[in-house]
């Protein structure tokens, strides 16, 4: 068991945990401090240096994502010290020298927000001569899902992190050196022709949107109507995920999927490639749209629901009568809800008497 | 599961068997490398290679189809080690000396000519596993989809209790379910063994306390599984189907054969999103809702119930399914309740199933990571591990197992074994991923999985088509050299109705479970040769076949 302590963040007593870093003890605590680099479900890695904090006894300012918590520790951040909040203002500016910026002057929105944005708003930022040193995007990547913006990247390498320590296909990894780095592959193929299964885990851990799904590139966060929570409708695994919608010609329409923050859910902020991309067949055209029956020309006809139902009433009545209910079937869908799979178990036993009822669970 | 998927991370040993977790549970397979990366031992029993066999420490790449030989002489290398777990069996189990008197039957020398895996593989796994304290097993269809998928099981559990891995955190035998729902399905009633909950179909008092809550006499007994149901159709005495949210000629096996039957029906409705090949035979078709477009809760493999939401409208005059089946009981002539959303339906379900009681759609939206059944109460936090104190039914059943063969065998004409299952990139019929840009691209059509030597000797190569037959129909699909089948074997994705693999294989179910032998059956490969008119488009479309007949050419 970890052992429990207390620590100070900016005067206040936080309570802390032998082996965590001063970050994660200050998010519990509510305590907002910046960060570009980090996520939960990676080992540290201290590359974005928004975080830093002075901590009493060292005499550089420290990443507080990979400083271990200690008994008696006094930490400030930007809120009580003015060399973190002055480290802020400077370092944000550097950054937003190598970003694509506003007509405000402040780093762009993205349809998967910006951090950078955020943050730069939080600061007194400083205008410095924008740096002339463009990364290299991959441009022959015929992938239809993830995109690479390289004018919005800060190298802060979540995404080659996630790629190895999560997903473990390395798919991506930092390539170059210098003002040459960029978030490449292996000689800088396409994802199709590399070890990337499309998971998007890379879309969904970018905090600048640098990497960002190509379906919904154009539709921004405020344009959203809301997040719906719910549960993937794939394999058994039970993924949480957010399903996006927007009006689209005037109609609400699931837009785009994301995945919810790390640590609330039981996929702890991970999905699939079909839980996170394939959402087409939603709204897709060849959806039945109408009940249909049978009519006497052998083909299937659209009706009203009011026809449909009594036709299919009257005709699984009549096999009931002629024959009984053993000769009933009732093939319920591992696909559809508990609820609707309770009521068909109802429509047979209870509407039918007929104990004929099973789901594709079987196979 | 007996256990749960945030444990996954926290184990030092998983023994994975029948399961291309990486491809079929992508999400739960991230745990793994996680477990691996923070220095779990992973184990993988798997005929084919796959992404897994080349991450784990061992692979035991079994022949299809001896699983049982192979976990049988795992619990024998135990037993002769003296590393069974005395206390655990004496105090939870039964059957303990019939099971160890047959498990001396299983020894390790004829395990590796049996399954084809090396004996000190099986020894080593076997020690590992009974002296790691968190280790756990993972399962999925490669274990169950046999005519003796029950024995593999019960193999297994034999496994698990006589190392006493059971009943604790980090440990279990855990099933991979692998539909969103297939647990829920089961959980809701939608089972001839079982009313809601699994309380025995045949029990009378069950029987009386549903009669009693629907208010109508209830038909006493089992009623037919999905298999004999299946049969039925073929033989003719099933008249009648109603069929929601599945196509049975692609998902059943030996779809040739039942597809005559459905055409006999009397009556049949089928209610779905899209149109396939049961909707050919339907007189009637009611439109359905996807889950973004209704409320209600899908159970997971962990026995987790969450909720589903809904974010978007159907198209046009399609409903949500729990609507369809309500006015159509009405419609029927039975007074079924006027709910007002599927929160009262789940209401009905607590009321009726005590394992469920404590469960509700309120305190679902309350609880972002779901509660895992049993819940019998309201202030019961759920149940992240089962059988915490000694097994659920009272003392744990050793149950013997012995090898049974596959049903159907390679021969002469037939010489290859065909597994099938799915790929990453797609799923079950393929309604939903096949209608995606991205999935598609990854996998666009129907491979199969050939032995180099085997394609030598048939004189095919990577890319060339082969008509894949049967006993029971052909199919067509191309030729992929993959390096990761054994000789002899090929293996299938079961995602292509094109390639509707079910044409192929045996309808055999397990006798206990209904579950039917995808994963063995006997097959011959047929080289396409371009210019002789046997290609798939002649065969599928007849106006292909009147176009190209008589010049030979395409």
């Amino acid at each position: 068991m970890a052992e429990t302590f207390t620590i100070t963040i900016d005067g206040k007593p936080v309570e802390a945990q032998s082996g965590e870093m001063v970050l994660r003890a200050a998010q519990r605590a509510g305590i907002h401090i910046p960060t570009l680099c980090d996520d939960k479900r990676l080992d540290p890695a201290g590359a974005c240096r928004a975080c830093l904090v002075e901590v009493d006894g060292q005499r550089r300012l420290q990443p507080s994502c990979a400083w271990k918590v200690a008994p008696g520790q006094n930490v400030k951040t930007q809120e009580t010290s003015k060399r973190v909040q002055r480290h802020q203002d400077v370092l944000v500016s550097l950054y937003m020298a190598d970003h694509k910026l506003d007509e405000d002057g402040l780093p762009v929105e993205t349809c998967n927000g910006n951090g950078l944005r955020e943050w730069a708003q939080e600061c007194q930022t400083l205008t410095l001569d924008p740096v002339e040193a463009p990364r290299a995007a991959r441009p022959g990547d015929k992938n239809p899902y993830i995109t690479f913006q390289p004018e919005l990247c800060v190298l802060c390498a979540r995404c080659t992190r996630y790629c190895d320590e999560i997903e473990a296909v390395n798919a991506i990894t930092l390539t170059g050196r210098g003002s040459n780095t960029t978030i490449g592959t292996a000689g800088m193929r396409g994802l199709l022709d590399t070890t990337c299964e499309l998971c998007g885990g890379c879309i969904d851990t970018c905090p600048t949107g640098a990497l960002v799904e190509k379906k919904a590139i154009e539709i921004l966060p405020q344009q959203l109507e809301r997040k719906v929570r719910t549960t993937c409708n794939y394999c058994g695994v039970g993924c949480q995920m957010d399903l996006n919608v927007a009006k689209v010609d005037g109609v609400e329409k699931v837009v785009r999927v994301t995945s919810p923050p790390p640590g609330e859910t039981v996929n702890d902020g991970n999905l699939c490639i079909k839980g996170r991309f394939a959402y087409d067949f939603i709204h897709h055209k060849d959806r039945i749209t109408e009940p249909m029956i049978r009519k006497q020309d052998g083909k299937l006809h659209a009706v009203s629901w009011d026809e449909a139902l009594k036709f299919a009433a009257e005709g699984m009545n009549r096999v009931k009568q002629r024959h009984g209910p053993e000769a009933m079937g009732f093939i319920s869908s591992a696909r559809c809800t508990g609820e609707e799979n309770f009521l068909m178990g109802k429509v047979a036993r209870a509407a039918f008497k007929s104990g004929n009822v099973h789901s594709c669970a079987a196979t | 599961m007996s256990n749960s998927i945030p444990e996954i991370r926290d184990l030092d040993f998983m023994f994975i068997i029948g399961s291309n977790t990486t491809e079929a549970h992508p999400i739960i397979a991230m745990e793994m490398k996680v477990a691996r990366q923070r220095g779990a031992r992973m184990v993988v029993a798997d005929p084919r290679k796959i992404w897994l066999t080349e991450y784990c420490d061992m692979h035991l790449q079994l022949k299809p189809g001896t699983d049982v030989w192979l976990v049988n002489a795992m619990a024998q290398v135990i037993v002769d080690k003296g590393l069974v777990d005395k206390d655990f069996i004496a105090k939870h189990t039964e059957g303990w000396p019939e099971l160890k008197a047959n498990l001396a039957k299983f020894k390790l020398a004829e395990a590796e000519r049996v399954t084809g895996v090396p004996a000190a593989l099986i020894k080593a796994a076997a020690i590992e596993y009974a002296t790691t304290r968190k280790a756990a097993i993972y399962y999925t269809l490669g274990i169950t989809e046999h005519a003796h998928g029950t024995d593999n099981i019960f193999s297994l559990a034999n496994l698990v209790m006589m190392t006493g891995h059971l009943g604790v955190p980090f440990g279990g035998l855990n099933s991979l379910r692998g539909q969103n729902n297939v647990q829920g399905a089961t959980d809701a009633g939608a089972t001839p063994l079982y009313y809601t909950g699994f309380q025995p179909a045949g029990d009378p008092a069950i029987r009386a306390k549903f009669e009693a809550a629907w208010q109508t006499e209830l038909t006493a007994g089992v009623g037919k599984n999905l298999n004999e149901i299946m049969k039925g159709v073929e033989d003719g005495s099933v008249k009648a189907l109603y069929v929601m949210g599945e196509d049975i000629l692609i998902s059943e096996p030996n779809t040739n054969h039942l597809e005559h039957g459905v055409k006999k029906l009397e009556f049949l409705i089928h209610q779905d999103i899209f149109m396939n090949e049961t909707t050919k035979y339907a007189h009637v078709v009611f439109p359905g809702a996807n889950f973004a477009e209704k409320d209600g809760v899908f159970t997971n493999t962990d026995r987790r119930v969450q909720r589903v939401r809904k974010a978007v409208n159907p198209p046009g005059n399609a409903r949500p399914d729990w609507e369809i089946l309500c006015d159509f009981a009405r419609a029927a002539g039975y007074a079924m309740p006027h709910y007002s959303d599927p929160g009262e339906v789940y209401a009905e379900i607590a009321s009726l199933a005590p394992r469920y009681a404590g469960i509700s759609h309120e305190r679902l939206d309350a609880t972002p990571m779901g509660i895992q059944w049993p819940c019998p109460s309201p202030d019961h936090p759920g149940t992240v591990y089962m059988h915490k104190d000694g097994p659920v039914k009272g003392k744990g059943t050793f149950i013997i197992t012995n090898f049974r063969p596959p049903v159907e065998l390679p021969d002469e004409e037939y010489p290859y074994n065909l597994a099938t299952g799915r790929v990453l990139y797609h799923y079950n019929a393929g309604t939903q991923t096949r209608r995606d840009s991205g999935t598609m691209a990854k996998v666009g059509e129907c491979q199969i999985e050939v032995h180099a030597e085997d394609a030598a000797r048939l004189g095919v190569k990577d890319g060339d088509k082969v008509k894949v037959v049967s006993r029971r129909g052909g199919v067509y699909a191309k030729v992929w050299i993959s390096g990761r089948v054994q000789k002899g074997n090929v293996w299938m994705p079961l995602h292509f109705t094109e390639a509707a693999i079910n044409k192929l294989t045996i309808d055999v179910g397990d006798p206990l479970a209904g579950t039917a032998e995808y994963k063995v059956c006997a097959v011959n490969l047929l080289p396409v040769k371009p210019g002789n008119g046997d290609t798939p488009e002649h065969e599928s479309d007849p106006a292909l076949v009147s176009l190209h007949k008589g010049n030979g050419q395409h």
